[in-house]
Order: structure tokens, then sequence, then C-alpha cells
């Protein structure tokens, strides 16, 4: 199920998860600009969806959000977290972050179930409760009668509600989705954006999606439009 | 799934590669095990001749270029007899000949009415007479080799010998040796009036410190001549040393083969698995966790090899003792202390070849291996 489509600029600096002020990524000795000035906050169990042609820095954007690449300039607060040259991300990713790709990423040797307990092992739970926790979880995305399944044996839509069964393993705060329907048919997609719509209303999860797909960006509550490194339109809500 | 679970499954990925490297572990590991168990087994069996002799010190040249000590004069006998708490000395003349058609066989020459005779048990015949140069006494082993019984003829270079009598002694070495009195011995390799060892039994209620204190008189007074005890016979014996050394040069070569195997396997699996490292960094995988997981398959890899590396170990020392170069003169001694150093350098090989491949993995940058 997907929720309707909300106002931008309806949170506060208060409970804002996401703060980005004035974010700037260059590469190749500043020969190649991803990204420049960019500045917006997202509020805690908002919906967001980032648009913009190939090469905007979409994804140099949703790297940054998600602690892959922490050598930006400007600031980049997650969760009252600076990410910039932050000493241990990966602990971060762990506890905050789940992220879901278009490409699925799931490790081909692993089942369904081992796939989603892959995330856990950074957390204090026993075998058996990884297990038990990675059952619920594809169960929650309607797989439970493929928890021994390989990535090789289920289809594009069926690995992909694994990837979010995965990215959800360790009850973070934030779940970012880089093109998670690109790869995908146009019923799969569908029932990708069914299942991130639920998980959004039945957790009040933040979510970031990246995509092309105009549909997706419409389930969403705000989009933002990224052009050659900038948004398009100022952010930040009033009083931020 | 449990952490080893992911461990073992990472490893039976590709079944035929590990298989390889478990055996080429394996192979280093049965290599440090027989041949170290054969030098053990070398050691232990000249420490068991001196042990049933009952030798308190043990006299001999301190310089040699030969497997066997050198000679010097029997006569010195007379001087290390008047030394303080010295009991009785015996004199011994021994060397190693190629008999007939078997390897080399080890020929001792034991001076008369000495307690050197006293610790070996006759089974059947009887002793060699003082007088007599043409009759030899075999170790039980020994007849066993040769096969030869009471009145058989034994050709010993030139000369020819008949056995008068078999005897039974519970250290290998001897047993697998075949003995004769002193003046037929010096005869036999044309030393006439020299021996190479001097066995000392000293009177009872020594102390350690006497006899430390006449081990270091007989040195100082006996130029070129030495004395040990009988504990310390492999640091006094070029042949133990020798076979020690070469034990560890051929391990060694074993085992850096082996820890290069790891090292290769590790590093290929690692470089092949770059995209599932990265993804694993980005699902929020720390570190030291890639690193922990890489570093486990090594070790489980070295463990298990280590471990059918000791079976094979066992397996070859008693081929290897069976053999006809090796047979009678020592068994191999390979007990659970040396299974335990050969499974711990097993682990250090693992530690050392997944140590690299370890660090590669855990520093990759996520971003760079999702957009492999």
């Amino acid at each position: 199920m997907v929720r309707a489509r909300t106002a931008p600029g309806h949170m506060s600096s208060t409970n804002a998860l996401i703060e980005v002020r004035d974010l700037r990524r260059s590469f190749d000795q500043d020969a190649v600009q991803a990204l420049r000035g960019v500045s917006f906050t997202v509020a805690q169990g908002e919906f967001v969806s980032v648009m913009g042609p190939s090469g905007s820095g979409k994804t140099t954007l949703l790297n940054i959000l998600g602690a892959l690449d922490t050598r930006f300039e400007g600031a980049v607060t997650i969760d009252s977290v600076e990410l910039r040259h932050l000493p241990d991300p990966e602990r971060f990713r762990s506890r905050t972050i789940g992220f879901v790709f278009q490409s699925f990423h799931l490790l081909p040797a692993l089942t369904a179930l081992e796939n989603v307990q892959m995330p856990m092992f950074e957390r204090r739970w026993r075998a058996s409760e990884r297990k038990t926790r990675a059952a619920a979880l594809l169960k929650s995305v309607g797989l439970e009668h493929r928890l021994d399944h390989r990535p090789a044996k289920l289809s594009g839509g069926e690995r992909q509600r694994v990837a979010i069964a995965r990215s959800l393993a360790n009850e973070p705060k934030l779940l970012l989705a880089d093109e998670p329907t690109g790869n995908l048919d146009s019923s799969s997609a569908l029932k990708i954006l069914e299942v991130l719509g639920a998980i959004h209303q039945q957790r009040n999860m933040t979510m970031i999606v990246v995509t092309h797909d105009c549909d997706v960006a419409a389930a969403t509550n705000r989009t933002l439009r990224l052009r050659d490194g900038q948004l398009l339109e100022k952010q930040i809500a009033p009083g931020a | 799934m449990s952490f080893f679970q992911l461990i073992l499954k990472n490893l039976l990925r590709r079944r035929s590669r590990s298989l390889l490297t478990l055996g080429g572990i394996a192979i280093g590991i049965a290599a440090v095990v027989s041949l170290s168990g054969i030098a053990c087994g070398f050691e232990r069996s000249w420490a068991n001749v001196y042990k049933a002799r009952g030798t308190d010190l043990v006299v001999t040249k301190s310089v040699t270029r030969s497997t066997m000590p050198g000679p010097f004069p029997f006569a010195l006998k007379t001087e290390l007899q008047k030394m303080p708490h010295v009991r009785e000395v015996g004199a011994l003349l021994s060397d190693v000949f190629s008999i007939e058609d078997s390897p080399t066989i080890l020929v001792i020459g034991w001076e008369p009415k000495t307690s050197l005779w006293n610790h070996v048990k006759l089974v059947s015949g009887k002793w060699p007479e003082d007088s007599s140069k043409g009759t030899v006494a075999l170790g039980t082993l020994n007849a066993e080799m040769l096969g030869k019984t009471l009145g058989d003829k034994v050709q010993i270079e030139s000369g020819e010998y008949t056995v008068c009598g078999i005897f039974s002694s519970s250290a290998l070495a001897e047993s697998g040796a075949i003995v004769m009195p002193l003046p037929a011995m010096q005869s036999l390799s044309n030393k006439e009036g020299m021996v190479n060892f001097f066995d000392i039994w000293l009177e009872p209620n020594t102390s350690a410190e006497e006899t430390e204190q006449l081990r270091r008189s007989i040195k100082a007074k006996f130029d070129g001549l030495t004395a040990f005890n009988p504990g310390s016979v492999a640091e006094n014996n070029i042949a133990m040393q020798i076979a020690k050394a070469m034990t560890w040069a051929v391990s060694s070569i074993a085992l850096v083969v082996g820890a290069i195997g790891v090292m290769n396997t590790i590093l290929m699996s690692v470089f092949e698995r770059l995209h599932e490292i990265g993804i694993l960094l980005a699902i929020g995988w720390r570190r030291w966790r890639i690193m922990q997981m890489i570093l486990a398959e090594s070790l489980l890899l070295s463990f298990v090899g280590g471990l059918a590396g000791c079976g094979l170990g066992v397996v070859a020392a008693r081929l290897l003792q069976m053999s006809p170069w090796v047979h009678g003169k020592l068994e191999a001694d390979v007990g659970l202390p040396l299974l335990g150093i050969a499974l711990l350098i097993a682990i250090a090989l693992g530690a050392l070849g997944g140590l690299y491949p370890a660090w590669i993995g855990s520093r990759m940058s996520p971003a760079t291996a999702l957009r492999q």
C-alpha cells in the first residue's frame, strides 16, 4: 500500500533526522563536481524521493547519506551524528542505515534466510534469534515460502524483497534505496513499491529513494530534484 | 547461521581449491611430524643406551669430523679411574659398517669384565670370549635383520665372524647392533689401543654438584676430550645435530611452501569476493569483522590441514621406521607434545598466510567494491 503524497516542508528542525548543509563533493582533484552546495532536511518518518538525470549527483548523495563516502565538504548530520570524516562509518551504518540497491547485491552462496541474517552479525544476537528475526522479516515481505532459496532461484522482484528484508535486519532509523525498481518489470516494481510503502506506514521509518520512476516518486511524501549537482528548489523547512 | 557456518560455507564454495591447499598444509605438517619424530627417536634411542647402562658420565672427543667420535688412547683410563667419586670406567670403541647386503649397522666393542656387559640379557648362546677375535653377539633385532642365528657366519669388512650369542637390550640402538670384545673391535677397525668412549659409573651418593665438578675436571685435565651427562647426549652427538638440522631445514621448506599456499588461496578468494566484501561493508559489517572472517577461513583451513598432516605424519614416520635404512636403528618418537607443536605451527601458518589477505579485504572502500 502506498501512502498519499504530502506537502513538502512540513517538518521542523526539531524532528529532523537528516540535516544537509552546503554539501559539496568533487572527484579527480575538483575536475568533476558531483555535488555543489546541496542543502536540505528530512524529518523523522518522512518518505523522500530523489530524482534527476544521470550524472546529476544522486548516487553520490546517497553514498554520502549512507556513510559510504565521508570525504566531502559541508555538513551532513543524521540522527545527531556528523558524518564528515566519521571515524567508524561501518558501526554507524550498522546501527542507523538500511541499504537497498538496484542490483540487489545479495550474496549468491547464501539462502534468502542467511542473506537477511548477515547484517545481524554486528548485533549481539544469538544464532537462533538471528534466524527467527530473519524469518519474520522475510514473512513481512511475503517470502516465507522462499527462506531456503538462493538468489539464483528467485525472481528479480523476490530478490529485491529479500534485499529489503535484509535492509531492515538491524532495525535502522533510515532506509536508503538506490533505484529499487530499476531492474524490475512493472508488476514486480509495483509490488516493491507496495512493500516499501507498507514498511514506511507500519514502522514510521524515514526513507530516501533515488529513482527515475515517476510512479515511485509519486508514492513518496516529497521529491528532491537534482541537476548538475544542485537541488532545483530550496528544501529546508521554514524555521530550520 | 553461526559465524562458523559462514566460514565453512565460504571455504566449501571452492572445494577443489580448499582441498588442494589443505593437502599442501597437510604435507608440510606431515614432513615436520615424521622427520621430527625420527630425529626425536634417534635422540631417545641413544639416550636409552646410556640409561640402560646406568652410566653417570660419558667421556668422548670434543671435536669430531665424522658421525662417530674420533679415537683416543685406552691408556687414559688409568688416570680417569683415579679421579674422585669414580667407581668404574668402561671403555668402548664403536663404528658403523656395511654388513653383507644390509645398510650400515652399528658395531660396538666393549671392554671385557666391565659393567658394560651387565645391562644386556643373553637370549641364547654365550658371550664372545675376551681373547677371541672370531666371535660376535648379535642384538635380537640385528639377528632378525641379517637373518642370522647361532653358529652362522657374519662378514664384517674383510673378516668373517661366527655368531656365538644373541642378546636383548631395552635400547633399540643396541638391539640392532653387533657386539664384540674391545680388542676384537680395535683389530677390526685398525685402531689398536684406541677407544672412542669411556662410560663412567660414580660412587653411590655422589651429588649432582660433585658430578658436575668432576665433569669440568675431566674436561680441563684431558685436552681434546669432553665429559657429558647422558641426558645431554644430543648436544654432544654430531650425527644427532646433523639429523636435527636436516629435519628443520626440510620442515622449514615444507612449511614455507604451505604458508605460501594458504596465502595464495585466501588472497584469491578475497580478490574473487571483493564485491561481496563491499556488500558486507555497505550493510554495516565492521572492518575488523571482515578481517576476522578472512583470518578465520585461513585458520580453519590450516587447522584441518594440520590435523590431517599430524595423521599423515604418524603414518609416514611408521613407514620410515620400517625402511631398511632406519629399521633396527631407531624408532620414531611421535608423542603428543610433537603433535601439539605441529598443530600450533599449522595454526601459525594460517595466521601468517591469512593476515595479508585479511588486511587487503578490510581496507577496501565499499563504494568502490559495489561498483565492480
